[in-house]
């Protein structure tokens, strides 16, 4: 070998070398530096799962702890379309029989959803079987271990109670976002929000230890406690429906207020919405999805007079004992003309009697002794022509007809609950404050929202106005015995053993033209018991066709007050309600 | 350690007077290697200890990375078991609720023919009073009644009644499932004497 050729030799392999080496160099610049990031992203895709977190909705629970909204897993049940046509093992008519009787499809429509979409994309590698199944259905499903069948959880929502406060609470959407009721007024309590989290998996899909990497910590939403009773609710639901069906009612609401502490107890209406199935009742002919005795206003009628006549009496107008002759008819020189509603000759009556006789021609005459401002600013004290501190979904104002501006009919009606409108919670609100000693507290619905240590934030005002004095709102309340004792309701309304406070109404409506329909909306207000307010119970029906009075409203504030008195355990007083004169 | 001192003994004597020695090829030489340079001389041993104690790491962490994965395993299937008994917890909840619900046990309430006293009566216990006028409950005064329950329960669809199931359990036990709740009459068999409530002899 000369030493020529072994120089070459030496050279080549040098070069082979260089040229090996350079190519893994560039190689390896391509993958490390050019495409790391494309090639990064493919590695992490190929082992890391992205997966959500889900934060819980927080529960509502009513004021004894009984649980009313909770919130759940459902489980959408999807197929790999392509698979499950070409699939030996599990061909989709072998499936769908099986499946069929456990998600309630019909196996034809399952296969017809696969064989559709495999039809429309041979790709197909998705398709929905099965909706919002609950836990029982989705084991039975996985336990057919149905390769071609995967599962996705999703935050669902129940209400165990059905339509128990169902126009309270409201419901949610599919995708579990709120929509009415006080899942959507407080959804800033209750909603929670999503977190993420990345974990690497191996190939027989298996967590990887250490992998995980909470990207985003899931917040859980937290608790809402109502002031409501859910026995109490459902039992006025159930009277309230009853009747209202019995009469005839378009619709009704009662709401039961605890005196001392402005707290709803109740607040049923008719019809109602039962979360659970919220679509059965959009198809109802007349929906209501919300709660009627927040959110449609009324002209009360004379469940106001006492309103007006507690006024008077705070004023030191007038006294229980104030004569007035009361005539059918009234009118006065700018032009008002009122009449009572049934013709009868002139009653010589105490201000306690047109309470009684519930005297639209008495009451007014008593009325013009104070002014329109005097009155105006009376019923805003009184919390209406504003929404409640509830602040209700679209929860209603109440108009007062551009008060204190009345014109002179608007002035006298607006005496006795005409040519203005509240609501039923302010009715009761107003029946509140009378039992209260003339101290008005807010009224609240919501308890607070409860955090995860136990703690209640956002928790009601409780802080009381005065409206009237104690001296006058005992005197109506005395009025109002009288009315409830002697009035032509008395043997529907009473209850053996105690002393109640009633005031019926009968409102005609408005057509919405300025002029008047023939239905009415029937109330009857009245506080409970009456020598020791401790409940407000205001009963509205709209348009009862088969009874057209007041009547129609007694049975159910008899049957709910008796059972308000009985589930608090209110023990008779054994007094007797004083003997007002209502004659002169 | 120093050349000086491995050189040193390898120095010859230069004696004076003698003749100058001619100039002979320098030995061989070597360095003697002192004691402790002797036991500083690595091993075979050494290196033994050295390959066994990495081969004894590898082992280990493999051993460990088993175990890790084993574990993997074992909180995987455990997580399924939790997973499993939530739902199976949430079901139950959910049952519980929906049977907890007024208008199922008012209905069963009724089905078994149990009805309301809608006239409020107190016993005071301390002195036996009995305040408020007694008047006994008319049959059938049941807060449903006869117009049965006005209050919607979706989830309550395909609940059995109470006396349904009782029913059904001496007969065919099958159908009980699938059919709707359907209002009962109330149970009043006249075979069963009406006084004489089971009561407790406490002296």
């Amino acid at each position: 070998m000369t030493r020529r050729s072994a120089r070459r030799r030496i050279a080549l392999s040098a070069l082979l070398l260089v040229a090996i080496l350079g190519t893994f160099l560039i190689r390896l610049v391509d993958i490390q530096v050019v495409h790391a990031d494309a090639l990064n992203a493919q590695a992490e895709d190929k082992r890391s799962i992205p997966q959500v977190i889900l934060g819980e909705r927080g529960d509502i629970f009513d004021s004894t702890g009984v649980l009313l909204a909770d919130s759940v897993l459902r489980y959408d049940i999807t197929a790999s379309p392509k698979y499950a046509v070409t699939s030996t093992d599990v061909p989709p008519e072998t499936a769908a029989e099986q499946l069929a009787p456990i998600v309630g499809v019909p196996a034809a429509k399952l296969v017809k959803v696969l064989r559709d979409a495999v039809a429309e994309n041979p790709d197909s590698d998705y398709a929905y079987l099965a909706k919002k199944v609950d836990a029982q259905q989705f084991e039975q499903v996985r336990a057919l271990g149905i390769p071609w069948v995967y599962y996705e959880a999703h935050a669902g929502r129940t209400y165990p109670n059905g339509a128990v406060a169902g126009n309270l609470l409201g419901f949610v959407g599919s995708q579990n976002e709120a929509q009415a009721g006080v899942e959507l007024a407080d959804d800033s309590c209750l909603a929670g929000t999503d977190g993420s989290e990345v974990y690497e998996r191996s190939a027989d899909d298996v967590r990887i230890p250490g992998s995980t990497v909470v990207t985003t910590p899931a917040v859980d939403g937290r608790d809402l406690i109502l002031t409501i009773d859910r026995d109490l609710q459902w039992f006025v639901q159930q009277t309230l429906a009853s009747y209202a069906k019995k009469f005839g009612a378009k619709w009704g609401t009662v709401v039961v207020q605890e005196v001392k502490s402005g707290k709803l107890l109740a607040v049923a209406d008719y019809p109602s919405v039962d979360p659970n199935n919220v679509n059965a009742t959009v198809q109802s002919p007349d929906p209501a999805l919300g709660s009627r005795a927040f959110t449609a206003p009324f002209e009360p009628g004379s469940t106001f007079k006492t309103l007006t006549a507690a006024s008077l009496l705070d004023a030191r107008l007038v006294t229980p004992a104030t004569h007035v002759l009361a005539p059918y008819r009234f009118t006065t020189p700018d032009g008002a003309d009122v009449n009572d509603s049934e013709y009868h000759g002139d009653m010589s009556l105490t201000l306690t009697g047109v309470l009684k006789e519930s005297s639209n021609t008495g009451l007014s005459q008593l009325g013009l002794r104070m002014t329109p401002e005097q009155r105006y600013a009376y019923m805003r004290a009184f919390g209406l022509g504003a929404r409640t501190e509830v602040d209700f979904g679209a929860e209603a104002t109440g108009d007062l007809n551009s008060g204190p501006d009345w014109d002179a009919q608007s002035n006298l009606a607006t005496m006795f609950g005409q040519g203005l409108t509240v609501t039923a919670v302010q009715m009761a609100s107003i029946y509140q404050t009378i039992g209260n000693g003339g101290v008005r507290l807010p009224v609240s619905l919501v308890a607070g929202c409860r955090l995860a240590d136990g703690t209640l934030t956002d928790t009601p005002a409780t802080e009381g106005t005065r409206v009237i004095s104690a001296t006058a709102a005992r005197e109506t309340v005395d009025m109002l015995e009288n009315v409830a004792t002697k009035g032509w309701l008395a043997d529907q309304v009473a209850i053996p053993g105690y002393r109640l406070a009633t005031k019926t109404g009968t409102a005609q409506q408005p057509d919405g033209h300025g002029g008047y329909t023939k239905s009415y909306l029937v109330s009857l207000a009245g506080i409970a018991p009456a020598d020791d307010p401790q409940y407000v119970v205001s009963v509205s029906l709209a348009d009862p066709v088969k009874m057209n009075t007041s009547g129609a409203a007694a049975p159910i504030f008899h049957d709910v007050t008796t059972q308000v008195l009985k589930q608090f355990g209110v023990v008779p007083s054994g007094s007797s309600s004083p003997d007002l004169p209502t004659n002169y | 350690m120093s050349a000086a001192l491995a050189t040193a003994p390898l120095r010859r004597p230069i004696s004076p007077g003698l003749p100058r020695p001619e100039p002979v090829r320098a030995p061989r030489i070597e360095i003697a290697p002192v004691r402790a340079q002797r036991l500083a001389r690595p091993r075979v041993a050494y290196a033994g200890t050295v390959v066994a104690g990495i081969g004894a790491l590898m082992i280990a962490q493999l051993a460990l990375s088993i175990a890790l994965s084993d574990g993997a395993y074992t909180i995987d299937r455990l997580e399924t078991t939790q997973k499993e008994q939530a739902r199976s917890v949430q079901q139950l909840t959910e049952d519980l609720g929906r049977l907890a619900s007024p208008q199922n046990l008012a209905k069963n309430a009724e089905a078994l023919g149990m009805v309301q006293n809608a006239n409020p009566v107190w016993l005071r216990m301390s002195d036996g009073a009995v305040i408020g006028t007694p008047a006994a409950a008319a049959g059938g005064s049941g807060v449903l009644a006869a117009g049965g329950s006005q209050v919607a329960n979706d989830l309550l669809n395909g609940v059995p009644l109470v006396t349904e199931v009782s029913a059904d359990a001496t007969g065919a036990a099958t159908a009980a499932a699938a059919t709707p709740v359907q209002p009962a009459a109330p149970l009043a068999d006249p075979e069963l004497p009406l006084q004489g409530l089971p009561a407790p002899a406490t002296r």
